[in-house]
């Protein structure tokens, strides 16, 4: 395991990466976003809750506040269930495919694994991202009936969104085992 | 070139023997199925490989040997380098797992030109992290003087069936000589899997079975699963059995289960002869040929009780059929249904049960005729409002005085039928709440028939409204082209611009202003009545779609998902299981369950939805145009 | 394969991430600049500012400078694409609002345009034709971001009715503070100087160009006995089709050889389409639909005559095209038209249907007499007369002297646009300017520069394309751009 020099997301936010060499041919790459910040889960429920005594204060009704309570928790839990994300891993099996994982805040982990028979390639490609124009790393799949042709791209680390720098870190590791088999 | 076996976790702590299994065409690749333990005939062995092939259809064959050595037990060496000739494979795998380690050392020996067997040096040590290191050492002393017996005989009959082998060996060589220079760089990855599961499990998007699995390139674990599924026969044989060959593989824990599970089978065979018969009666019954004049045909087409009941007929007549489930789509498809039907039936059993229980009937009855009286009146006053200067507006007269008349009188009819009806009302509920023992589903449709029976005045306001404001929108596009001096080219299906006459001209602009004029009376009718048919058709919609739901619903798949999640995969995760540098590769691969939402997609029941699927631009589009909307689909769209 | 090198592309740019600014010193003739290109319209849309984008993009690339172009999204095409020789095309997702052209709100599109500027890290911000609301975004926001502007008019205007005068005073805010505008020709640069009020020296004309390798003369493909008029223009008011209509009958009636080809698509197909039914001239008036760029030469040369009717034109590109494939032009004598071509070459009426067509009568009995110089020798005329590579050569000195300008601070624009654009106007796009420039400020303490990835430089002094694709380079550029073009389509 070794720690790097920091990267940054494209917002300027400080992520980590680590790289991990299990053997010559298998990498795992795991791309880890800090964790939700106390303050900001104070400063949004605090919001709710003021929202929710001022319509207390002018219709008197009990339920508002007690609502209010079951919202934040309700939003809390989902947010860290479905939209939080802890970390992103790549695993990167030389001969036997790419693996995608992201884990959310919550423990829930989603996993893809992409054969190797079904890559064309990886590369780095340029995309607009609500007011952004940023760079990312997408597996490119093949189409079967077509060789030559890409049929779909998938994205990777798209929860963290990392930046180029870090993205060419990963990008070189991976054509280095791409290359070998 | 790297080199995959795909290797069961239920053999790590297996004896010593021959590795059984399959090199994958096409990919790199080895599924390692079944260890055959010492002592063995080789003839023996060879006719039981044999035997499974024929039985399974997987092109088996003895892919190395596997040794766990036990204390004192040396100089296997030249004796597992002999096994290779015996079994003449293009590569033999050693695979030996060291006392002191965890790890699995791994030798691919190729063949060089006189037969003789050359080692490729791609040692490489490997530590597994696995719970059962302290469990092996104690196991199986006793063995080591058997197979000292055993391995006498086998030298005898090793001889007699070198000297057949060493001709087909040479055909072989000069292939195996372009492998030697690839294979010096050749690297070995273990993966492990749970036998288990990859054989039960079933890798989506699914495949039609018809594509042969020898053949087929396509995925190498698509393959594997495949072989894994495939060599079931495999796996029958016991380990308390007292054959000639001892092996280590998945066994199933008990029969018990599947001793039920079978006489379940052979119950439903009758059960299902029973209901054929039955199925012919009511098809028989359905082909006379009173039902197939025209008003009764299109009356049942559109009569969601009717169609509910083809409907389940069709479920019937595919469940009854005596062929087994082809594949797997066809294995759930079935499934489902029977969940779908059992539980239709449950529920209408429940809602007879509620119905029947406190004479729940006559008090709907009871309730029922007031209703529709109230309806009426409520209808009469709001008649009585649009004929006046409704919410202010100032409406043309007498052609409102003309269209208020009309709709009362429909109104009168109405109430009269229902008074007529009244006494019967009682009856038609009782004997209509009976269909629930079909299933909740006829009750719901039938209860949104008799809905759109008893609104159907509700609905020819609607169309009488429709239709008059249907006229003047379209009189009134008509007109407005004609006073821009265009025209509507019916043949090229476009505007064209046209010269008319005077007189056509004062004509058409005087019709195009009284239309224009007539057009709020209209309009207000037409949105009264509309929103009153809209009411009554989503109430009608939410009964169609309930029932469409609990038809459609694939409960047993989700239900299968939720207890047996590895049974449905949409494909696999990998762990590393080593972690230190430079050793071969160990990953475990576990089963990744589909998605919930995705199991509810594919699996769904298709349904010819009776309810139009247009969308709501469309919907609004045709309500503004006047067009006529209904719950139903029609069977020929026009296509313009 | 393109992913392939715009990956390779990647790797190497680490090393000169941070080296990329312009470092050449100020002043020095034959600096590289950053080019940004803006306009709404750019392919796959189809017309004269489209090709003049991309044409003066690719010798602009050729010269060593770094071009990208941005435009909005068309469909389905949109985010970031690579054309040839490494122009770098952003196709924006902006809401279109109205005839290709996107909506305007003066900020929406800042972000965005901020996001290329900085990751491109452009020098000169050059937006192209009038009617492209994206473009004067563009220059507002270069402007308020600090960096030298240009600006191409490629139409004429009024000055009479209510729209004119809207966009006229568009045009005046718009203008009185870029660096440097290139019209067409005269007639579009005296047009540009009323409209906008300009100081008439910082306006240039440099004419457009078509490729004379791309149309050249096959008289073979002409039909001998038979004199066909060809017409190849979008079917829009705007190009005359009205007059065409009225045109066709009266010809076709008096010469029963004469057959008309029209190429192109647009809402006045209908007009022609009931001219040809009335009349029952399905034989002789044949209307080809929406051509490609690459069929419209092979259109062209079945001609004896080119027709254009246009109502109004700055430059008329259809013409020289018609005139290199060797062809008798008949045009009406409206904008910068008379500029385009010698008088031997071209015959000029005024846009009426009697005068059309009494200029076309006399082409056609000259044409009868054969007394009409050979498509070759017209060819060879107009060969020289107009070139990309003049184009530009003579955009460049347009950038060199821009950027030796100095932007406008923000107190000066203000008092420029004060003074320059009247009170009322003036005072509410001062106000507007300063929203943008606060609009920017936040946006710059939201997302930093720093923050923002660096783009690999495709083309230009530092541009990576030229090592990967050293022989696509060395090849002709006609070549080259016919590779690139398939998809375009007139529209």
């Amino acid at each position: 395991m070794m720690e790097d020099e920091t990267f940054t997301d494209i917002s300027g936010k400080a992520i980590s990466l680590s790289c991990q060499d299990h053997s010559s041919l298998c990498k795992e790459f795991v791309v880890s976003v800090p964790k939700v910040s106390i303050g900001k889960v104070m400063v949004y429920t605090c919001c709710v809750w003021l929202l929710a005594y001022v319509v207390f204060f002018f219709t008197e009704n009990t339920a508002v506040l007690s609502s209010a309570i079951f919202i934040t928790l309700v939003g809390m839990m989902l947010h860290i269930h479905f939209v939080k994300v802890d970390h992103e891993t790549l695993l990167f099996i030389g001969s036997l495919g790419i693996q995608l994982s992201s884990s959310y805040a919550s423990g829930r982990e989603t996993t893809t694994f992409i054969e190797m028979g079904k890559i064309k390639d990886i590369v780095i490609n340029e995309a607009i991202y609500m007011h952004q124009i940023i760079y990312y790393l997408c597996v490119l799949l093949k189409d079967p009936s077509e060789p030559n042709a890409v049929a779909r791209v998938v994205p990777l680390f798209q929860s963290s969104k990392p930046r180029l720098n870090c993205l060419v870190k990963v990008y070189k590791s991976c054509q280095e085992i791409l290359s070998k088999c | 070139m790297v080199l995959k076996i795909f290797f069961p976790q239920c053999c790590n702590r297996a004896d010593s023997g021959l590795l059984v299994g399959r090199w994958l065409s096409g990919h790199d690749s080895a599924v390692v199925l079944a260890v055959i333990h010492y002592p063995f005939i080789p003839g023996q062995v060879k006719q039981y490989i044999q035997q499974i092939q024929a039985r399974s259809g997987v092109e088996l064959s003895v892919l190395g040997s596997w040794s766990l050595p036990k204390e004192g037990q040396e100089g296997m060496e030249s004796f597992l380098r002999d096994l290779s000739t015996i079994f003449p494979q293009k590569r033999w795998l050693q695979i030996n797992r060291e006392l002191g380690k965890t790890g699995f050392n791994c030798q691919v020996l190729s063949r060089d030109q006189n037969g003789r067997v050359i080692p490729r040096e791609i040692k490489k040590k490997a530590d597994k992290i696995d719970g059962d290191d302290g469990e092996k050492k104690g196991k199986k002393k006793t063995k080591k003087e058997e197979e000292k017996e055993k391995e006498e005989e086998k030298e005898k009959e090793e001889e007699k069936e070198k000297e057949e082998e060493k001709e087909k060996e040479k055909e072989k060589e000069k292939e195996e000589e372009k492998e030697k220079e690839e294979d010096e760089e050749e690297k070995v990855i273990f993966v492990h899997y749970e036998q288990r599961k990859v054989m039960l499990s079933q890798l989506h998007p699914i495949e039609n079975g018809l594509s042969d699995p020898t053949t087929d390139p396509t995925s190498e674990l698509r393959q594997m699963f495949r072989s894994v599924a495939l060599s079931q026969p495999l796996f029958f044989l016991d380990r308390y059995d007292d054959g000639p060959l001892k092996s280590t593989h998945w066994q199933s824990e008990g029969r018990e289960a599947s001793i039920i599970v079978e006489l379940l089978k052979h119950s439903t065979l009758p059960l299902c002869v029973l209901i054929r018969w039955l199925l012919s009666i009511w098809t028989w019954i359905c082909n006379i040929r009173v039902f197939s004049l025209s008003p009764l045909r299109f009356l049942s087409s559109k009569l969601s009780t009717c169609v509910q009941l083809s409907y389940r007929t069709e479920h019937m007549r595919t469940l009854s059929s005596q062929k087994p489930a082809a594949g797997h789509t066809e294995f759930m498809r079935k499934a489902n249904m029977v969940v779908s039907v059992l539980l239709d039936v449950a529920l209408g059993m429940l809602l007879m049960w509620w119905l029947y229980k406190d004479n729940h009937i006559s008090m709907l009855a009871n309730t029922l005729v007031p209703a529709a009286d109230h309806v009426a009146k409520e209808l009469e006053e709001l008649l009585q409002w649009l004929m006046g200067a409704p919410a202010g507006l100032k409406m043309n007269r007498a052609l409102d005085q003309v269209l208020g008349r009309f709709f009362l009188y429909h109104i009168h009819l109405w109430i009269s039928y229902i008074h007529l009806m009244s006494p019967f009302i009682e009856g038609i509920l009782w004997y209509g709440g009976l269909s629930a023992c079909f299933g909740l589903t006829f009750a719901l449709s039938l209860l949104s028939d008799m809905v759109a029976l008893l609104t159907f005045h509700i609905y020819c306001f609607y169309v009488y409204g429709a239709r008059l404001y249907c006229l003047k929108i379209y009189g009134l596009s008509s007109l407005w082209r004609l006073f821009r001096g265009k025209k509507w080219n019916v043949l090229r299906q476009r505007v064209d611009s046209c010269s008319y006459d005077l007189d056509q001209l004062f004509i058409g602009t005087l019709l195009f202003t009284v239309l224009l004029f007539l057009l709020p009376t209209t309009a207000l009718y037409y949105l009264v009545f509309t929103l009153l048919r809209l009411v009554v058709v989503l109430f009608q919609g939410v009964l169609h779609l309930s029932v469409d739901f609990i038809n459609s619903f694939p409960l047993f798949a989700v239900a299968l998902r939720i207890t047996r999640s590895y049974r449905l995969a949409e494909g696999v995760k990998f762990k590393v299981l080593c972690e230190e540098p430079g050793t071969a590769l160990h990953l475990l691969m576990e089963i990744n369950p589909l998605k919930s939402s995705t199991v509810v997609q594919l699996y769904r029941t298709p349904t010819y939805s009776c309810y139009p699927k247009d969308s709501w631009a469309a919907l609004a589009k045709k309500l503004f145009v006047g067009e006529l909307i209904y719950p139903w689909r029609h069977k020929t769209t026009k296509t313009d | 394969m393109g992913q392939r090198r715009r990956a390779a592309a990647v790797n190497n740019s680490s090393s000169q991430g941070t080296s990329a600014a312009p470092a050449e010193a100020a002043g020095i003739p034959n600096r590289k600049h950053n080019i940004c290109m803006v306009s709404d319209f750019f392919y796959p849309n189809m017309g004269g500012v489209e090709s003049h984008i991309y044409q003066l993009s690719q010798c602009l690339i050729e010269k060593g400078h770094k071009v990208v172009i941005v435009t909005h999204a068309y469909g389905r095409r949109k985010g970031v694409r690579h054309l040839t020789n490494g122009l770098k095309v952003y196709y924006l997702p902006l809401q279109v609002m109205y005839n290709q052209s996107t909506a305007t709100t003066c900020f929406h599109s800042l972000p965005l345009m901020r996001c290329v500027f900085v990751r491109e890290r452009i020098t000169v911000v050059h937006a192209h034709s009038s009617f492209s609301a994206m473009g004067h975004d563009a220059l507002f926001h270069a402007k308020t971001m600090g960096l030298t502007t240009v600006f191409t008019d490629h139409s004429l205007f009024g000055f009479a009715d209510v729209s004119s005068v809207l966009t006229n005073k568009l045009l005046t805010v718009s203008l009185c503070d870029t660096n440097h505008t290139v019209c067409v020709s005269y007639t579009s640069k005296e047009n540009t100087v009323l409209r906008a009020a300009l100081n008439p020296e910082i306006v240039s004309v440099i004419p457009n160009a078509v490729d004379p390798t791309d149309f050249t003369p096959d008289p073979s493909q002409r039909q001998d006995d038979r004199i066909t008029i060809v017409v190849v223009s979008r079917l829009v008011y705007r190009k005359g089709i009205d007059l065409l209509g009225g045109i066709i009958p009266v010809l076709c009636h008096k010469h029963p050889d004469l057959q008309f080809l029209i190429g192109g698509e647009g809402p006045k197909r209908l007009v022609l389409e009931e001219v040809r039914e009335k009349y029952q001239l399905h034989d002789r008036v044949r209307l080809l639909g929406a051509l490609e760029h690459k069929d419209v030469r092979n259109v062209l040369v079945q001609g004896h005559i080119f027709l254009n009717t246009s109502l109004t034109e700055a430059f008329c590109m259809a013409i020289l095209e018609g005139a290199s494939c060797g062809l008798q032009v008949v045009s009406t004598r409206v904008g910068g038209i008379p500029e385009v071509l010698p008088e031997e070459l071209i015959t000029m009426c005024e846009p009426t249907v009697r005068a059309l067509c009494a200029g076309l009568e006399t082409v056609i009995a000259r044409q009868r007499s054969a007394s009409v110089p050979s498509p070759a020798s017209i060819h060879a005329r107009v060969q020289n007369l107009y070139t990309w590579r003049n184009v530009a050569e003579r955009t460049e000195k347009v950038y060199d002297r821009a950027a030796g300008e100095e932007v406008l601070p923000l107190d000066k624009r203000l008092r420029r646009l004060r003074a320059h654009c009247g009170p009322v106007a003036g005072s509410i796009f001062a106000f507007i300017a300063v929203l943008d420039f606060l609009f920017l400020l936040f946006l710059q303490w939201w997302a930093p520069d720093q923050v923002m990835d660096a783009a690999v430089d495709a083309t230009g002094p530092n541009g990576l394309w030229k090592e990967a694709g050293g022989e696509i380079r060395a090849n002709s550029k006609s070549a080259v751009k016919r590779a690139a073009e398939p998809e375009m389509s007139i529209l």
